[in-house]
């Protein structure tokens, strides 16, 4: 399931991935609606301001690609 | 979608098997079972689920507004920005409950765009103006302090994955904004007796008005679907009794009078007003001498939905269309 309405903005998902610490695993921490990947960052640094982050990154939804299951939100 | 054989039923057989289908899913989730994805729900499951998300979405939101406008009152550049993180702390968690309603089929663009104000599931008490710092503050230890409530209820109960890791953040965030409404009471309170009685006009109107939002008591609630589902673990009455439970304590330390108290033969907080009760919008006043009122009449109320319903609204989505037609 894709981002079923960009929207007026033209928007579309990016998930949020983190990690707090060196050693740590990177953790899924959220997703942002954006129209790019410039603003995607932007979004995410500015809305998941929860921690201080020692690493984060944005992924278009678009590009997950599910390995072993299809029913979830990261399925097409 | 029905299964090739079920074809061959009865329009009672296949109802008698849906009926199976959500007393399974019922019974599996009571036993801690978590589902990670739409496809694993029944139609029963998903419906509560999206009532479920769109209150907790619209009510974020809306917060938002009803903040903002008061942000005005801030006293100093700090309190401004902590009044503004708040608020965008309150943009993000109403992105992630619309994000998550997404991934359920639903249009985030349709919930938030194309509703009328008055289609918004959102509390009766964020369609009230808050006119000053006071009324900030009181709205940050009274209502936040209900969303943490109810969402730490859910984070802590909820069969749907997503919904428990989404809340984490959500969680943290609203513990901030509880403290920054308790710390600025105490404060208000030690200045003097100007702001104690401010504090105190706030406390009058606010504290019923969070009472009610925890919704119908559980003698009057037909069944619960989000309970049978495992999408919270506390009923109404429950839950309003962990609010009283921290709230009414706080406002006795701090000498401000609450229309509650604990009652230790009941071992638990009741109300010393008729319960529901109406409210008076513009005077900002509970009409207790009127005594009690039918929860039909409660519900006709907030359908009609408060004087900042159609300002607020319109100020989250005023200027999209402009926007939009930039880029079209
Ligand atoms: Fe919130
Ligand atoms: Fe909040």
């Amino acid at each position: 399931m894709t981002d079923p309405s960009p929207g007026a903005l033209g928007e579309s998902v990016y998930d949020v991935f983190a990690r707090k610490k060196r050693g740590e695993p990177l953790r899924h921490v959220g997703y942002v609606d954006a129209p790019g990947d410039a603003l995607a960052k932007v979004y995410a640094w500015k809305t998941y301001d929860e921690e201080n982050w020692f690493e984060m990154c944005v992924v278009p939804r678009r590009a997950v690609l599910p390995v072993n299951r299809h029913d979830g939100p990261w399925g097409k | 979608m029905p299964e090739y054989a079920d074809y061959e039923l009865t329009a009672q057989e296949r109802k008698a098997k849906e009926l199976e289908a959500e007393a399974a899913l019922k019974a599996k989730v009571q036993g801690g079972y978590i589902l990670e994805s739409p496809a694993e729900m029944t139609p029963g499951y998903r419906k509560a689920l999206v009532v479920q998300l769109t209150v907790q979405a619209d009510t974020e939101l809306m917060s938002a507004p009803a903040y903002w406008f008061a942000a005005r009152h801030a006293p100093t550049a700090n309190t401004q920005v902590s009044a503004h993180a708040i608020i965008q702390d309150e943009l993000a968690h109403a992105n992630i409950a619309y994000r998550l309603l997404e991934d359920l089929g639903e249009s985030k663009e349709q919930l938030v765009y194309g509703r009328e104000p008055h289609q918004f599931k959102h509390p009766y008490g964020f369609d009230q103006p808050l006119d000053n710092w006071a009324e900030l503050v009181v709205a940050n230890g009274f209502f936040d302090r209900a969303g943490i409530t109810l969402l730490g209820d859910v984070h802590r109960n909820t069969s749907y994955g997503p919904l428990k890791r989404a809340l984490v953040k959500v969680d943290m965030e609203e513990t901030f904004h509880l403290r920054h409404g308790e710390v600025w009471m105490r404060r208000l309170v030690r200045s003097g007796r100007t702001a104690s009685a401010l504090l105190q006009r706030c406390v009058d109107w606010m504290f019923p008005m969070t009472v009610e939002w925890f919704g119908l008591p559980d003698h009057l609630k037909r069944h619960s679907g989000q309970l049978d589902y495992r999408l919270k673990g506390l009923t109404n009455d429950e839950l309003r009794q962990v609010w009283m439970a921290s709230t009414v304590p706080l406002c006795e330390r701090l000498g401000l009078k609450v229309p509650a108290h604990y009652c230790e033969r009941l071992d638990e907080y009741v109300l010393d007003y008729p319960f529901p009760c109406e409210y008076d919008p513009d005077a900002k006043q509970w009409l207790f001498a009127e005594g009690e009122i039918s929860w039909n009449q409660v519900f006709e109320r907030w359908k009609g939905r408060g004087p900042m319903n159609e300002i607020y609204v319109e100020s989250i989505r005023r200027s999209r269309d402009t926007v939009a037609s930039w880029f079209n």
